[in-house]
């Protein structure tokens, strides 16, 4: 099933270099409302604005490491909320050891990428989130 | 195409190279307020988490000499951070300093395109004496530390999250 390319999508990285990265390779797969935060802690409150403005975030894709809010943090906050507890979230590290990504699978974590990968690589995550 | 060269890269590996001079910047301050101090040891867990930024977005540009040498500062700035061995402290900050500074001259090199820069510099000896000095770490568990052998790539975590039912 084709998803929407207006997907309301939240980078969040506390390198704003990554943050590039990735929302090109988003654009390049054709998505194109795509915001960012550069911390957990500067992505809650986006969260919690976007959902009380109606126009909630659709799926959020987080590095693992970061210095205020980690990743696995955030994701935590998330799954706490009743309302914000469904929406997909990729995980992304540049290292991962393998209690991390169970631990992950367990706070509920939709999927896991490690870097580098490639916008073809990516999208196939997506896709997988998206359609199963 | 090298990276270096993609015109749709450029300004991305130029603002790489901009953000990479700040957090540079940022660990020489730490090392220094290290130096002055060696029992604080928290400058060093504060170092590896900005290495840390630096070395994911090396690795996604593929400048892989440049991962690498983040990836070893910081394993070394992490798991130095839990000892108490001034002597070895302070080889650590002395290495950790001379990382920063050919760091700074690869970044140099990548933002001006030259790649002259670095032909004095004998990468391998350094990267040889950076993984030494890691190795005298090797007994401390980290997680997210490059040096531990359970770290997985993207195949290996593909078949984990399918034993999990994903």
């Amino acid at each position: 099933m084709a998803i929407d390319p207006n997907l309301k999508i939240l980078v969040v990285d506390d390198m704003s270099t990554m943050r590039k990265i990735i929302k090109n390779m988003l654009k390049q797969v054709g998505f194109t409302n795509i915001d960012e935060a550069d911390d957990g802690a500067t992505a809650w409150p986006k969260l919690e604005e976007a959902l009380s403005s109606g126009e909630p975030y659709q799926f959020i894709i987080s590095d693992w490491n970061m210095p205020q809010m980690t990743g696995i943090d955030l994701l935590g906050k998330i799954k706490a909320n009743d309302k914000l507890k469904t929406v997909p979230f990729l995980m992304v590290t540049a290292e991962a050891e393998q209690g991390n990504v169970v631990i992950a699978v367990k706070a509920g974590v939709s999927n896991f990428i490690v870097k580098p990968f490639s916008a073809q690589v990516l999208k196939e995550k997506i896709d997988k989130i998206f359609n199963t | 195409m090298n990276i270096l060269n993609d015109p749709s890269m450029k300004e991305i590996v130029q603002d790489f190279c901009i953000e990479s001079n700040g957090l540079l910047h940022e660990m020489e301050t730490i090392l220094s307020e290290f130096e002055d101090n060696l029992t604080q040891t928290k400058n060093l867990e504060r170092f590896g988490q900005i290495i840390d930024r630096m070395m994911g977005a090396a690795k996604s540009l593929n400048l892989n000499t440049l991962a690498t040498l983040c990836e070893l500062g910081k394993t070394i700035g992490y798991k130095a951070s839990q000892v108490t061995d001034e002597n070895l402290l302070n080889v650590v900050c002395g290495i950790l300093f001379d990382n920063i500074e050919i760091i700074k001259k690869m970044i140099h090199g990548i933002n001006t395109q030259n790649q002259d820069i670095m032909k004095n510099i004998n990468l391998e000896t350094f990267v040889g004496r950076l993984r030494w000095l890691s190795d005298k770490f090797k007994n401390i568990q980290r997680s997210s530390v490059a040096i531990d052998k359970a770290n997985m790539d993207q195949q290996s975590i593909d078949n984990l999250l399918k034993n999990l039912g994903f």
